[in-house]
């Protein structure tokens, strides 16, 4: 049986973690599961979306210190809507502190594949992008 | 008759100690240069050992050093001594290997079933190490993983443990050049 061939996907990886991210990073290219451009925050994740078309993004959606703020959605919209190099139906992962019923409702209308939800691992991770490899049903 | 039962019976093969390397003179010489030994913990040694520990849900994580009697940790997690004997480290045996050593359950092992460090504290029954190899090509201590229960790593799992490993190395390299200023 002739195995299916491995794309070398482009993929994106928003988390503010550096050793995590670094981690997954070099690991996914050990395994040959694609290059994976990171972004430590919203804003270098929109300059990298600016200039790269990617095939998948796992991204982080917790506001970090930012008062008042518990997710942050706008790049999911900003990306859904086509404003960036990428297809605007891309499969993407998120990452998020806790899920409450309003915040997957909010992930569902925006046809996120997956919730990862602490504590993040590096296998998790790895495991979402892999998931990219796979066609997609839309 | 109690004699003869007893001939019959097979005495257990002993714990293998860790067999010391032909270049072993030249090994402790790149361990020394250095400068690292006995020094005071880092955050950036540290951090890479609580990461390990948190991703492979281990109760030990460290920065095994592997001096010429003895390994002492560098990085820290899970153990309330700050170094052990090198006769019976489990490090002492994965720096002899190209890549990384697993054993998945150390009781059912002959060579280190009667470890002191099996039988008693720290109850190493799980145990993977990644060598630490230098650019000179010695090998100076391991990242290693220790559970007190029977487990076995994944391919992800072991290229995870391996990225640890080289971003472990990288940090060495630095202090390399900062000791050769």
């Amino acid at each position: 049986m002739a195995e299916n061939p491995v794309r070398n996907l482009n993929m994106l990886l928003v988390e503010e973690q550096p050793l995590l991210r670094r981690t997954v990073a070099l690991t996914a290219r050990t395994l040959g599961l694609g290059t994976i451009h990171e972004a430590a925050s919203m804003e270098a994740a929109e300059r990298l979306l600016r200039e790269h078309s990617f095939d998948g993004a796992v991204i982080s959606i917790d506001c970090g210190a930012l008062r008042g703020c518990v997710y942050n959605l706008a790049l999911l919209d900003r990306m859904r809507n086509g404003m960036y190099v990428s297809d605007s139906d891309i499969p993407i992962a998120v990452m998020a502190e806790n899920a409450t019923t309003g915040l997957l409702n909010d992930l569902r209308e925006r046809h996120i594949s997956r919730v990862i939800l602490k504590p993040f691992r590096a296998k998790v991770l790895l495991d979402a992008f892999a998931s990219f490899q796979q066609p997609v049903a839309r | 008759m109690l004699k003869s039962a007893y001939v019959h019976f097979k005495r257990p093969m002993p714990m293998l100690a860790a067999p010391i390397p032909d270049n072993d003179a030249d090994r402790l010489a790149a361990l020394r240069e250095l400068l690292i030994l006995d020094t005071p913990p880092e955050e950036r040694f540290d951090k890479v050992a609580r990461f390990a520990a948190e991703e492979f849900d281990m109760p030990i994580a460290l920065l095994s050093l592997v001096d010429e009697n003895r390994q002492w940790f560098k990085a820290n997690v899970g153990m309330n001594v700050c170094e052990t004997a090198r006769d019976t480290s489990f490090c002492a045996h994965a720096i002899l290997q190209p890549d990384i050593f697993v054993i998945p359950d150390a009781r059912a092992d002959a060579r280190f079933a009667d470890n002191p460090i099996v039988t008693g504290e720290p109850h190493v029954v799980f145990y993977a190490g990644a060598p630490l190899t230098l650019p000179s090509g010695f090998t100076i201590g391991t990242l290693c993983l220790i559970d007190h229960k029977p487990r076995s790593l994944d391919a992800t799992e072991l290229a995870i443990l391996a990225t640890l490993r080289d971003l472990l190395l990288e940090e060495l390299s630095q202090r390399t050049e900062a000791a050769n200023g």
